[in-house]
């Protein structure tokens, strides 16, 4: 009864250097010379997991993929701005690339495992980094897969092919991957948008457990899970932010009317 | 910040329909409830059984409508999820419910006076209830009036007349102990007449309650927190 009580979110105007995880400064992000994103500043706490929400083309998935610069595989971007991960600026041009890829995981839409065994999807980001040793890499595999809540179902069959697995367990198999690498922070974007309510709740469930490990940032067009699973929501729209505080208050006394609009459902 | 719930701009239509009944239903709570406290009042004055012994029946139907009401907020929370101004109407329409069911009660008890025979032989105490009946009934209007329009400054003003009610209720009472005093061998009809006078100053306080839960639905917050304070000095300039 006391928690009801005691209970108090950090404001996101008070969160501190120690407690940021990602600090977005003015962001702008034009794509195939269309402005995505303009002046995005945004500061998102540790171990804690912020959603993003908005109406489909809002630019909400050009945010997320700014934190690992997927953005650049389209050939005509054009990127202005600092976001900075731990202390570094990753659109710093001494920044590489892969070493980022490898601290930031991502979960897509649709589970995409590799057409190889359990083990070797769990296992391919230590592989591509050049992890041999075979103890190491089991290890790994078992924790990654325990984290991810999927451990006791595949442990009898981590050589079987990853395609066997169920949609639920695929998307926790991808949840996996990205825990192997031990990432500071994990994106999924609109992580549970493929599978039936049940499997969503575990997902979530596991999205909760997983804020002991890195830091989580979810797209989601779920208004019902961000405002279950989130700590923190931004409402982007028409690539401005227009609203970000902490879930409690944005989905009962938003500031903005913009952000009622859309969270009650008055968007045409 | 103050905030106007508008009701009829969802994109889904049957949800607009849905807040707007819900909404309908309590003022119709509120103008059944209006008039079984006039109709009370007259049965007093008048001394009329058969009107009190239809208002003491009557308050079944209130009872029935709060139970609809609440029914209603939980298929809607089942089924819409509501969220900010909405879930906030659907959470202020519940416990309006809750508060105007028990205003049913009060009158109830209040009817009873007559159907047991029990008015007062003071003009005194008789002349103090209706007073205070008569101001339940302007605050009740008033506080049925900010609820429809959902304006917070009607709500501040008509949440002030409570006081009102309040010092007439002590007037009351004091002017009851006297006539106990000088009739002790009454006083088990006294007492019920004490207990109708108390009904009379809950029914300001729940209409307070009311009021209270208007402010909450415009600005999501208390009316007595310490950020409202400044606002509800504004709003009574």
């Amino acid at each position: 009864m006391f928690k009801l009580f005691e209970r108090e979110a950090l404001s996101v105007e008070e969160f501190s250097k120690e407690q940021t995880s990602v600090d977005v400064r003015h962001l702008c992000v034009s794509l195939n010379a269309k402005k995505v994103l303009n002046d995005i500043s945004i500061r998102i706490p540790k171990n804690k997991i912020t959603a993003l929400i908005g109406q489909s083309g809002c630019g909400k998935t050009t945010l997320l993929n700014s934190f690992n610069r997927m953005n650049e595989f389209i050939s005509t971007h054009e990127i202005s701005g600092e976001v900075w991960i731990d202390n570094r600026n990753i659109y710093d041009k001494r920044e590489r690339v892969s070493r980022l890829r490898s601290q930031i995981g991502m979960v897509f839409q649709r589970p995409n495992p590799f057409p190889m065994s359990i083990y070797d999807n769990v296992s391919f980001g230590l592989r591509i980094q050049g992890e041999k040793r075979r103890r190491f890499l089991d290890d790994s595999v078992e924790k990654a897969l325990r984290n991810a809540a999927l451990w006791d179902e595949v442990r009898d069959r981590l050589f079987e092919s990853a395609l066997t697995l169920s949609g639920g367990q695929q998307q926790r198999l991808m949840i996996a991957r990205a825990l192997a690498l031990e990432p500071k922070v994990l994106l999924l974007d609109e992580p549970t948008s493929a599978l039936d309510p049940l499997t969503t709740l575990y997902i979530e469930e596991l999205m909760v457990a997983l804020k002991q490990q890195c830091t989580l940032i979810i797209v989601t067009h779920n208004m019902q899970q961000a405002a279950r699973v989130s700590d923190y929501a931004a409402f982007i729209h028409k690539g401005e932010l227009i609203e970000y505080s902490d879930s409690d208050s944005l989905f009962t006394m938003p500031n903005k009317q913009q952000t009622e609009d859309y969270i009650t459902g008055r968007y045409g | 910040m103050r905030r106007q719930i508008q009701l009829n701009t969802h994109i889904s239509a049957k949800y607009n329909q849905e807040l707007e009944n819900l909404k309908h239903s309590v003022l119709t709570m509120g103008g059944v409830l209006e008039q079984q406290l006039v109709n009370t009042l007259v049965a007093l004055k008048e001394n009329a059984p058969s009107l009190a012994e239809r208002v003491a029946l009557n308050d079944s139907r209130i009872d029935s409508m709060e139970s609809q009401v609440e029914q209603e907020c939980m298929r809607i929370i089942a089924k819409r999820n509501p969220t900010a101004g909405d879930l906030r109407l659907v959470m202020t329409v519940s416990k309006t419910a809750t508060d105007l069911e028990r205003i049913g009660d009060e009158i109830a008890r209040v009817a009873k006076l007559v159907t047991k025979d029990r008015i007062p032989a003071s003009d005194i105490v008789l002349s103090g209830m209706m007073d205070i009946g008569n101001r339940n009934v302007a605050m009740m209007r008033a506080t049925f009036d900010a609820f429809a329009r959902q304006d917070d400054k009607a709500a501040v003003i008509a949440h002030k007349l409570d006081t009102q009610i309040d010092k007439v209720y002590k007037k009351i009472i004091e002017q009851t102990a006297a006539e106990i005093q000088s009739n002790p061998q009454d006083i088990a009809i006294w007492m019920d007449v004490l207990w109708a006078i108390r009904s009379f100053e809950r029914i300001g306080d729940r209409c307070k309650n009311i009021c209270e839960y208007v402010i909450y639905l415009t600005y999501g917050r208390d009316l007595h927190s310490s950020s409202m304070k400044k606002t509800v000095k504004k709003l009574l300039k």
